[in-house]
């Protein structure tokens, strides 16, 4: 313990220091989240999110987004264990044979009004996958799906963004 | 002719309920045969509280007969057995003198042995019988000794002359410890309760229920006769012992309930707490009496008498529900049971008439009695004495703890064994009962709700039965026709009120669901996380419900984990069986009942040396008896 103790001290703070200035390209796309949630859902919105068979990347990315740097949920996202308490399902993954009933299921348990926002390329129509034997190739050949956020993986930024374009866009 | 000994048996029921609902109103009766036996014949006397129980045999034998008659699988055997049960729990309150009493006494608990074996080829219930035999009997020679020494030393075996006689404080006490031993056995009181969980479910389903919701009563009828009664007023510590009694009995019997997967069994465990509630009342009356309260003695008393009213009537309902949950699937592990709500729609409703009654949930009847007895311990510090007070304060934390326990045991009861999916293929085929247990069972339901409703009427023929009992001038006054109120104001509680408000509050729900839900409702399965294959043995189990409890009362349970993997003889890491147990170990087992019987074993052997089979050793011993008594003769 002491030995930790030492490396802990010789290697002093490592992080990076954080950029929290009200005009940050984060805080503007948040401020603008926080204020159409605030307004199309009453103050929140919850996503439920599903790996249909994704490599994790899209999940490490989304995952971010909780972190102490984004924390999103000042911005009145939350992420749900249950598809009943969702508004919003945030898919990942090429929608493997498997996962093709249990994705079906879950968009059945969401209730309505809900969308359904696909992410990463795998999400939007395969990607890399597309084509194999064991994939069903697309969120949108299973579920109806509202918007799309691509990239292999999207950063935290890009979901972001992806997020309040697909809320921008409901009527 | 089975059918006309049960007929038969509801007729003796109503005549004993209707006798004894007069003995309550006050007609006193008076029966002697003095010719029919030895040392004083019989003599029975109907008073107010003998008409208690009286009313309590009558009315609980009516339901139980009926479900027997409605029972298909029923055997010839135990019929006779069944009748002289009922029949000597009817005389037992009546009885006036030791023998009669004891004679009652004595056949009550041989008539139900004979009902505990009645599956003779069971080993379950040989073992229950083995033990519900030597359990009862040390009970009744402890009962018969104290008797005999109160005959020798008032002169008389009638209970008039007891009461009359004034016996030192030494030679009271010990009377009424032995008395209380004997009674306590019945009763069901830890640690003298271990007969309890292994006879009840042994006994078929009527009789389980005339057992737990009479039987035990009585032994609180004898610990009210002696405590108030038979030997006139007795020092405080009569009460104090009743009272811990009641508290220890009232937490171990709910917490041993809550981890149990036998249905019946843990009724019987809920008996025992119920039992320990109706203590914890009588101990605050007893205490109050001794400290020269009157009123709040009778109010203690008042509580202990309802709630053992209201025990007879949710606990016999519950035991007759629990038959004919065991007959419809031939199970009492709750683990396979579940879906019966589905399938049994009548007794599952009758059922959880029962589980809310004794989860003491308003407006039903456990409620009331259980805040009766709430107020009447809440007034100790009227006695101003702190070994006392911290006595009564101990009563209020373990009855508080209790009421808590009994909701969670309850709704696991339920929740398991009727909600949910079917765990076995018994379960889901499992059918509605006959007409006539469905009756017995909902008559004892609307019991329950009359008895709860029906406060304001009940709780003053109580308070007058035990003011008559106490010696107390004029009756208690309980309030008016809708609201019950407790020492002046003290406390105040009005069900038909409370009623109405949960009802209009659940009517408020409904309509404003119905408002501004604005009828749109969607059926779907229930989620499940996207599995495909959803099977029974992924639902929530009795034994995973419990396992919070086991937890926390750790110290209590001493639960043991005991894994059994069997694995492919080519390489262990092809596992084909795994069997995971974690029962719980019985602190009274090891830590009383062991040791006891293992020193009564090393005794044994000790005088075994004496018997040693050799004839030429006996022939030695008779000449030395010989010779001894020679000597002193």
């Amino acid at each position: 313990m002491l030995r930790q103790l030492r490396a802990a001290l010789r290697a002093g703070v490592v992080t990076e220091p954080g950029v929290a200035t009200e005009s940050a390209p984060l805080e503007v796309v948040g401020a603008r989240l926080r204020e159409e949630i605030h307004r199309r859902f009453k103050r929140s919105l919850h996503i439920r999110q599903v790996d249909a068979g994704s490599c994790n990347g899209c999940e490490l990315e989304i995952s971010g987004l909780t972190g102490p740097h984004y924390d999103f949920e000042r911005f009145g996202l939350h992420l749900v264990a249950s598809p009943r308490h969702a508004d919003c399902l945030l898919v990942t993954g090429p929608v493997t044979l498997n996962m093709a009933e249990p994705l079906r299921r879950t968009w059945e348990a969401t209730p309505d009004p809900k969308f359904v926002i696909a992410v990463g390329d795998c999400g939007r129509d395969g990607g890399i996958f597309r084509g194999s034997y064991a994939v069903v190739g697309g969120v949108s050949s299973v579920v109806p799906v509202d918007a799309i956020i691509a990239g292999c993986p999207p950063s935290p930024a890009a979901l972001l963004a992806g997020l309040l374009a697909a809320i921008g866009r409901r009527p | 002719m089975t059918a006309l000994v049960y007929v038969l048996a509801v007729i003796v029921g109503l005549a004993a309920g209707a006798v004894g609902v007069g003995g309550m109103l006050g007609i006193g009766m008076t029966w002697r045969l003095p010719a029919l036996l030895p040392l004083g014949g019989v003599s029975l006397v109907l008073d107010p509280l003998a008409g208690v129980f009286l009313a309590l045999v009558g009315f609980a034998a009516v339901p139980a007969s009926l479900y027997a008659l409605g029972d298909t699988r029923r055997t010839p055997r135990g019929r006779v057995a069944y009748l002289l049960f009922v029949g000597a729990m009817a005389v037992v309150p009546l009885a006036a003198n030791a023998l009669t009493f004891l004679l009652a006494w004595e056949l009550m608990s041989l008539a139900s042995y004979v009902l505990v074996m009645h599956d003779r080829e069971s080993r379950e219930a040989i073992r229950a019988g083995w033990v519900y035999a030597v359990m009862t009997h040390a009970g009744v020679v402890c009962l018969v000794v104290g008797m005999l020494l109160l005959g020798t030393w008032t002169g008389s075996f009638e209970v008039g002359a007891w009461r009359a006689a004034a016996l030192a404080p030494g030679a009271r006490n010990l009377v009424w410890t032995l008395l209380a031993l004997g009674f306590a056995v019945k009763a069901g009181v830890i640690p003298l309760h271990v007969w309890l969980p292994l006879a009840h479910p042994a006994a078929p389903s009527h009789v389980s229920a005339l057992m737990s919701g009479v039987m035990i009563k009585l032994g609180v009828y004898g610990l009210i006769r002696i405590s108030l009664d038979w030997l006139g007023d007795g020092p405080a510590w009569w009460g104090t012992a009743i009272l811990l009694a009641g508290a220890v009995s009232a937490v171990v019997g709910v917490l041993s309930a809550i981890v149990d997967r036998d249905l019946k069994r843990v009724l019987a465990f809920s008996s025992i707490e119920n039992m320990g509630i109706i203590l914890i009342g009588l101990g605050a009356g007893v205490l109050y009496h001794a400290a020269g309260l009157p009123a709040l003695a009778v109010l203690g008393l008042t509580a202990a008498l309802y709630h053992a009213v209201n025990h007879a009537a949710f606990k016999t309902l519950l035991f007759l529900g629990a038959g004919a949950v065991v007959h419809a699937t031939g199970t009492r592990d709750m683990d396979a049971l579940g879906g019966l709500i589905k399938r049994m729609p009548w007794t599952t409703a009758c059922f959880l008439t029962g589980a809310v009654a004794i989860a003491a949930l308003p407006p039903l009847n456990g409620f009331v009695s259980e805040w009766l007895t709430f107020q009447a311990l809440l007034q100790n510090l009227l006695i101003e004495r702190p070994g006392v007070n911290l006595v009564f304060a101990l009563g209020i934390a373990a009855l508080a703890l209790t009421g808590g326990l009994a909701v969670a045991c309850f709704v696991r009861v339920f929740g398991i064994s009727f909600l949910a999916v079917p765990r076995s293929d018994a379960s889901a085929r499992a059918h509605e009962t006959e007409v006539p247990p469905r009756l017995a069972m909902t008559m004892l339901a609307v019991a329950c709700l009359a008895l709860g409703l029906g406060a304001t009427a009940v709780a003053p023929a109580l308070a007058r039965v035990g003011s008559e009992l106490i010696g107390v001038v004029g009756s208690l006054a309980l309030g008016d026709a809708l609201t019950l109120d407790v020492s002046g104001n003290f406390a105040s509680l009005s069900v038909p009120v409370v009623a109405v408000a949960l009802t209009l509050a659940g009517l408020g729900i409904v309509g404003g669901l119905a408002i501004t839900g604005r009828g749109r409702v969607r059926r779907y399965e229930t989620w499940s996380c996207g599995r495909m294959l959803q099977t029974p043995r992924m639902e929530y189990t009795a034994t995973a419900f419990a396992n919070p409890f086991k937890r926390v009362f750790h110290f209590f349970y001493r639960p043991v984990e005991q894994i059994d993997i069997a694995a492919h003889p080519a390489s262990r890491l092809f596992v084909q069986r795994i069997e995971y147990a974690n029962p719980t170990r019985s602190l009274f087992d090891d830590w009383l009942y062991r040791p006891l019987l293992d020193s009564v074993h090393r005794s044994v052997r000790v005088v075994r040396v004496l018997q040693s089979g050799s004839a030429n050793l006996y022939l030695a011993y008779i000449l030395l008896a010989l010779l001894v008594m020679l000597v002193f003769a």
